[in-house]
């Protein structure tokens, strides 16, 4: 069998042999689906839109961030969490091509996060579809199919990112915390209120532009996706010269 | 023929020296044992041999070729650097059966290494629960699994009971009657003495000792005689090609000497030999007589 298939197979034996994906894909799936029946139970309510309304079902449409953040993490711990536990050792004399051991396991999780997104994004849809029949409402908005998409290619980048983010920082704790904190304090809450023109110019903002609904005041899916994904190719070109060259062990 | 060879190997970390001008091979059918007190630049030695460190100059290769360029590098060399290399979420058969499917080694080996190394009962426990000694075990068996030619273990030893330190010495004598290259390193000579045909000796990343075990072991036995002038008697052994020291006015040491030529040349030159005896010091003093640079061991 190719090299390179035995070494994508040994990726996703690799993944499916620990907690870390079955737990996060239960935790998203849970709150992308808690999410949408929150919401529904608010809509009509003072403030709040009506229900079968364009605007309430896109809010209830509103979980893409939760599946990229998510991907964000499982590949910090796909990479990172090599070095925490040692097992890179093995992985270099199984294949001490370093170059293309990097590039399956990239390889692999973006895979990985376009199917992730896909899954968890279709039971918050189903949920949503669900929801809105239960209430007589059979039509759903024309960008959900854009959305949907937009949120699968978001998956595979955030995937991308963290594996970027756990070679280069070798520590899980850490890169999540700082991604996290990134996303978070710098982005959504500094930016967002500093800045919000650049604000959607960053991976968390940019994501935005491709999971959620269509709004002036962020980038077009298309451009959104070409940000996302020249943020994911510099840092894997970072990580991918660290971890080439680095002493290991 | 040597199957491992390192040439003038070095390897700088800033200002720090871990491996000065190392050479040495390393050759089938035997057991090597690759020794030296902890920071003396064994691991890294090792990890350069591995591919996990690049060297500042010189080589080390496994067959004639640096190990990244092995093809299938696990049917060909057996290593187990740490006992701390797995993940605690995974079952020791996972684990396996993950470096098997990179390396397209047939899962049946799995089992069958698992059994190697007594760990079959335990498999399908993760190893976050296992203690050290089945962690050393695990270690060995992802060592064994392509079924190398080589074999290289940094401290295999380590954390295993008596019972286990038993079993690892017989199998490291079963491979290499096999005709297997095996390289053992430790910080104790006397904890791989039992096991080892031949020793490469390191003290502050330089080669100290490169030579048989059995060479080794004659020089930890020293004769010692007591004579009127030893000063002469010095003189005499020394023209007679045999290495002394003088103890005192009377009494020289020749370490790993025959005491019979002692003997003979004394007579040759009409000094009396008022004392000859043999004295074996410990292999631990040995070695860190060795290691301290207090003598050397020429190949």
């Amino acid at each position: 069998m190719n090299a390179i298939v035995r070494l994508a197979r040994a990726e996703v034996r690799k993944l499916f042999t620990t907690r870390a994906v079955p737990v996060t894909v239960a935790i998203a799936a849970v709150v992308a689906v808690g999410s949408v029946l929150i919401d529904a139970a608010v809509a009509g309510h003072p403030g709040q839109h009506a229900m079968g309304s364009i605007t309430e079902t896109y809010q209830m449409l509103k979980f893409g961030p939760v599946v990229v953040m998510a991907m964000l993490i499982l590949g910090i711990l796909a990479a990172g969490s090599e070095f925490r536990h040692r097992t890179i050792i093995p992985a270099l004399l199984t294949t001490p091509q370093r170059a293309r051991l990097f590039a399956v396991k990239v390889a692999v999780i973006a895979l990985f996060g376009a199917v992730f997104a896909a899954v968890v994004f279709g039971l918050g849809l189903g949920t949503v579809t669900g929801v809105l029949a239960a209430h007589g409402f059979h039509h759903l908005p024309a960008a959900v199919g854009r959305m949907y998409l937009g949120t699968v290619i978001a998956g595979a980048c955030f995937g991308m990112l963290g594996v970027a983010l756990g070679a280069i920082t070798r520590n899980t704790v850490g890169a999540i915390v700082a991604a996290t904190g990134w996303a978070l304090f710098v982005e959504v809450i500094t930016l967002g209120n500093v800045a919000p023109s650049l604000e959607k110019w960053f991976p968390v903002g940019a994501s935005i532009g491709l999971t959620n609904p269509p709004d002036p005041g962020v980038l077009t899916p298309a451009v959104a996706g070409v940000v996302l994904t020249g943020y994911a190719v510099a840092m894997l070109v970072a990580a991918s010269r660290t971890t080439i060259r680095r002493d290991i062990g | 023929m040597s199957v491992i060879s390192v040439s003038h190997l070095t390897k700088r970390y800033g200002p720090v020296l871990a491996v000065d001008d190392l050479s040495f091979d390393v050759h089938p059918g035997k057991v090597t044992g690759f020794l030296g007190p902890n920071g003396a630049g064994k691991t890294t030695t090792l990890k350069i041999l591995l591919g996990l460190a690049a060297p500042t100059a010189g080589s080390a290769t496994i067959g004639g070729a640096e190990y990244r360029r092995l093809p299938d590098p696990l049917r060909q060399v057996g290593a187990a650097l740490d006992s701390n290399t797995f993940h605690p979420g995974r079952s020791a058969t996972q684990h396996l059966k993950v470096i098997a499917t990179a390396a397209g080694i047939p899962h049946r080996r799995v089992g069958e290494v698992l059994d190697q190394v007594g760990l079959a009962d335990a498999a399908g426990r993760r190893v976050g629960g296992y203690s050290m000694g089945m962690r050393q075990r695990l270690s060995l068996a992802g060592a064994l699994l392509g079924d190398p030619g080589v074999i290289i273990l940094d401290e295999p030893l380590n954390g295993l009971d008596p019972e286990g330190i038993r079993w690892m010495r017989g199998l490291l004598r079963s491979l290499a009657t096999e005709g297997r290259t095996v390289l053992v390193s430790s910080h104790l000579l006397t904890e791989v003495a039992q096991t080892v045909d031949e020793v490469v000796v390191l003290a502050n990343g330089r080669l100290v000792a490169e030579t048989t075990l059995a060479d080794l072991t004659g020089r930890s036995s020293v004769v010692r005689a007591r004579t009127t002038d030893s000063t002469r008697l010095a003189d005499v052994l020394l023209a007679a090609g045999i290495q002394v020291r003088l103890v005192d006015g009377t009494t020289v040491e020749a370490r790993g000497a025959d005491g019979d030529a002692i003997g003979l040349a004394a007579a040759g030159a009409g000094l009396p030999i008022l004392e000859l005896s043999r004295h074996d010091e410990d292999l631990e003093t040995l070695f860190f007589d060795l290691v301290n640079d207090k003598q050397e061991v020429a190949a």
